[in-house]
């Protein structure tokens, strides 16, 4: 029966092609973009793996906020810290993207450039005195207008070392290297010491180190990157000389945060960067390493001190701009923020909570200790990391270092070569 | 009449009636296998990217990766997986499963034991084994007790890639083991008898009655493990880290297609054209170990 025959066909045909029209960047356009509504409506608040840890406080952040909207629903959802970046991504893709999202500056990007988060200069300008004022930059993407992300939590950290194998290896325990020079005079003198057994540092430099190095990272405009100029050079012409003499770590070139930490908590390691929370975890995994701990400044050759922001972006897309806005906001308030603070290491990022007792007075311990150093720190630090640095351009940069470390580049044609693969990312990102 | 009307309603309703029943298969291979397929395809041609539709562009995808050095690093070592792996996973379970075969007391141990790293997570098996090969893991301890010093398994380009083929023969013999089992069990015990009776020894009984019997067996491990290794991504990625090794030098084409792909920044276009280059490798490699078979068949 040829009728049924064609019917069939097209049924096929059907099924074939609905599940392609679902392709697309999804989403209706949502809401408005003026914030200026009333506060009301269910919407969905996502974080980077805080539940585990926070689930008290963001209930009575979201308990609080409901209270003072009536009529407003927050559902909160957590991803794990793996895989973060993939969630987004599949969320932005298929249209599922929360309304208030977790993100940091590099993530907020590729979101803003889709047209995803909303521009807060717009919607909500009259909270950017809230913020200092470096904070409130942090979420600008280069080459476009507009502020993606209300800033969040700041952090930063001190370098720990081991006091016991700088005595092991003739080195003053109370005298820490304090500028780049002085690293690497100990680190070789740590490798030669320990008969190569005992490197200083466990990572390669990232695109962070070569900012604190003082390495121009991107031109001015802010198109195109600059890394790979005399000083950039001379930094990494330095970290093969550590390399050779196993002053850095020989695993350095596939080392991650994590491996490196461990090696320092196992002592393979002397010097490794942190937070005030990684005290915690030496009492408790290594009570050795503990009673062994040096704390000093990070390195820096610029006077300013590398910063990592958290930011809180409003989904463009969202049904409920209002309520959105409002909660993000609330989220990252000065009350919020200084409340959360107070229950993890981490820095508020709005206007005079630097100033705080609770971030200026010692009481004697080493995490306070800590904590008022990066308090202090922070009011000068930078976010040396380039917003537009994505992922495959981090990929590329270790990739070229790795040549030079081994040897298979000069330090030099390793830079260029990476200047120019990030640039070509740079191009292809648009 | 009757009679007739039914059957000519039998006749209407066949050629219908089949693809009824074959419907549901064929709907949820549509969905799942085809469109992918063919959106793969199509998006290879495009410069598609995570959050950007993206524009046709011809060949351009294609055009690129030949110039891209990463790519031919990735057909490297995926090739050499397949080298290094593939002979070794024809060869050794068909001597464990001929070792465990026998029925000696407590053989069902040994059984379990050597199929445990089959159902282990990959994951928790790649992060033991990094443990184990690190610079100041228990691996090296020996090495180094024993005079030899340490060697960098996981800081050297040559040795990483060995380590993680280490690992995937490892894990996958005793899932080859129990293919073998089942074709051995299948091998007629007078075949055995009758060699022995020729005076043929255990070696010569092995090449010229248990090899013969299993060839087709063989020859489908072969093509299982060896697009199996074309495809390889955890082991390698577990034990080189997510930047693929040293300066990227391990990187394999299924890890170049994650990394380039994916993240709000995935080149979702360039990262098809590579997927579709490992498809067509990995049927090309199919063909090859089947026309082999073929060749070499009675």
């Amino acid at each position: 029966m040829p009728t049924s025959r064609r019917a069939f066909t097209a049924a096929a045909v059907a099924a074939l092609v609905l599940p392609l029209s679902a392709c697309g960047s999804g989403g209706d356009g949502g809401g408005p973009a003026d914030a200026s509504g009333k506060v009301e409506g269910d919407i969905t608040f996502q974080t980077w793996n805080l539940r585990a840890n926070f689930k008290s406080y963001f209930e009575g952040v979201i308990a609080g906020f409901e209270e003072k909207y009536p009529g407003t629903h927050v559902k909160w959802i957590d991803q794990p810290a793996e895989g973060y970046a993939d969630k987004i991504s599949a969320d932005a893709a298929g249209g599922t993207l929360p309304d208030v999202v977790n993100v940091s500056p590099d993530l907020v990007a590729p979101l803003a450039e889709a047209g995803l988060a909303l521009d807060l200069d717009k919607a909500a300008a009259k909270y950017a005195p809230e913020y200092l004022p470096d904070a409130w930059a942090s979420h600008r993407i280069p080459g476009t207008s507009g502020t993606y992300a209300f800033p969040w939590y700041l952090n930063t950290g001190p370098l720990f070392y081991n006091k016991s194998l700088f005595e092991k290896a003739g080195l003053d325990p109370d005298q820490p290297p304090k500028t780049y020079d002085e690293l690497f005079a100990d680190a070789l003198q740590m490798a030669k010491r320990s008969d190569g057994k005992v490197a200083t540092l466990a990572n390669v430099p990232t695109i962070e180190d070569f900012g604190r190095y003082g390495v121009q990272l991107m031109d001015k405009k802010g198109t195109g990157f600059a890394f790979d100029d005399a000083k950039g050079v001379e930094l990494l012409t330095k970290y093969k000389e550590l390399y050779d003499a196993k002053a850095l770590d020989p695993q350095a070139l596939t080392a991650t945060p994590e491996s490196s930490g461990r090696k320092f908590l196992t002592g393979a390691v002397a010097m490794n960067p942190g937070s005030a929370l990684d005290l915690g975890n030496f009492k408790k995994q290594a009570p050795g390493l503990y009673k062994n701990i040096g704390i000093t400044d990070q390195i820096t050759s610029t006077g300013h001190v590398n910063m990592y922001v958290m930011g809180v972006m409003v989904n463009s897309r969202t049904r409920h701009t209002p309520a959105a806005v409002a909660f993000a906001h609330y989220v990252t308030d000065a009350r919020n923020q200084m409340s959360f603070a107070k229950k993890v290491a981490i820095f508020p990022s709005t206007a005079g909570s630097l100033d705080d007792p609770y971030f200026t007075k010692e009481d004697g311990t080493d995490e306070t200790r800590v904590r008022i150093a990066a308090a202090k720190s922070l009011k000068n630090a930078v976010n040396y990391t380039p917003v537009l640095f994505s992922e495959q351009m981090k990929t590329a940069l270790r990739n070229e270092v790795a040549k030079a470390l081994q040897g298979k580049e000069s330090p030099g044609t390793a830079l260029d070569n990476a200047v120019k693969a990030c640039d070509r990312l740079l191009r292809q990102q648009g | 009449m009757a009679n007739l009307t039914t059957r000519s309603r039998v006749r209407r309703q066949l050629p219908t009636t089949p693809w009824l029943f074959a419907a549901p298969g064929l709907l949820i291979t549509g969905a799942f296998v085809l469109h992918p397929f063919v959106s793969t395809l199509y998006s290879s041609l495009t410069d598609r990217r995570t959050l950007i539709p993206g524009r046709f562009v011809g060949l351009a995808n294609y055009r690129e990766l030949i110039h891209d050095d990463m790519f031919w690093t990735g057909l490297r070592n995926s090739s050499l997986y397949v080298l290094g792996v593939v002979p070794a996973l024809v060869v050794l379970p068909l001597l464990l499963a001929l070792l465990v075969r026998k029925n000696i007391p407590g053989i069902t141990f040994f059984r379990s034991a050597f199929y445990t790293p089959v159902v282990a997570s990959i994951v928790v098996v790649g992060l033991v084994w990094v443990w184990l090969l690190d610079e100041r893991g228990l691996v090296n301890s020996l090495l180094e007790t024993a005079g030899i010093g340490r060697i960098g398994f996981l800081s050297d380009q040559w040795l990483l890639l060995l380590s993680a083929m280490a690992v995937t023969v490892w894990k996958g013999l005793g899932y080859y083991m129990i293919i073998y089992l089942a074709a051995l069990a299948n091998v007629p015990r007078e075949l055995h008898e009758a060699a022995a009776v020729d005076g043929a020894g255990p070696v010569r009984r092995f090449l010229t009655v248990t090899v013969p019997a299993v060839r087709s067996t063989m020859v489908l491990v072969a093509a299982l493990s060896s697009v199996a290794a074309f495809k390889v991504f955890s082991e390698v990625y577990l034990m080189a880290g997510p930047s693929g090794g040293p300066a990227g030098e391990d990187t394999t084409l299924v890890m170049l297609v994650q990394r380039t792909g994916t993240g709000l920044t995935g080149r979702v276009g360039y990262a098809s054209a590579l997927s579709v280059v490992v498809f067509a490798v990995t049927v090309a490699l199919m063909l090859l170990v089947l026309r082999a078979d073929r060749k070499e068949g009675p």
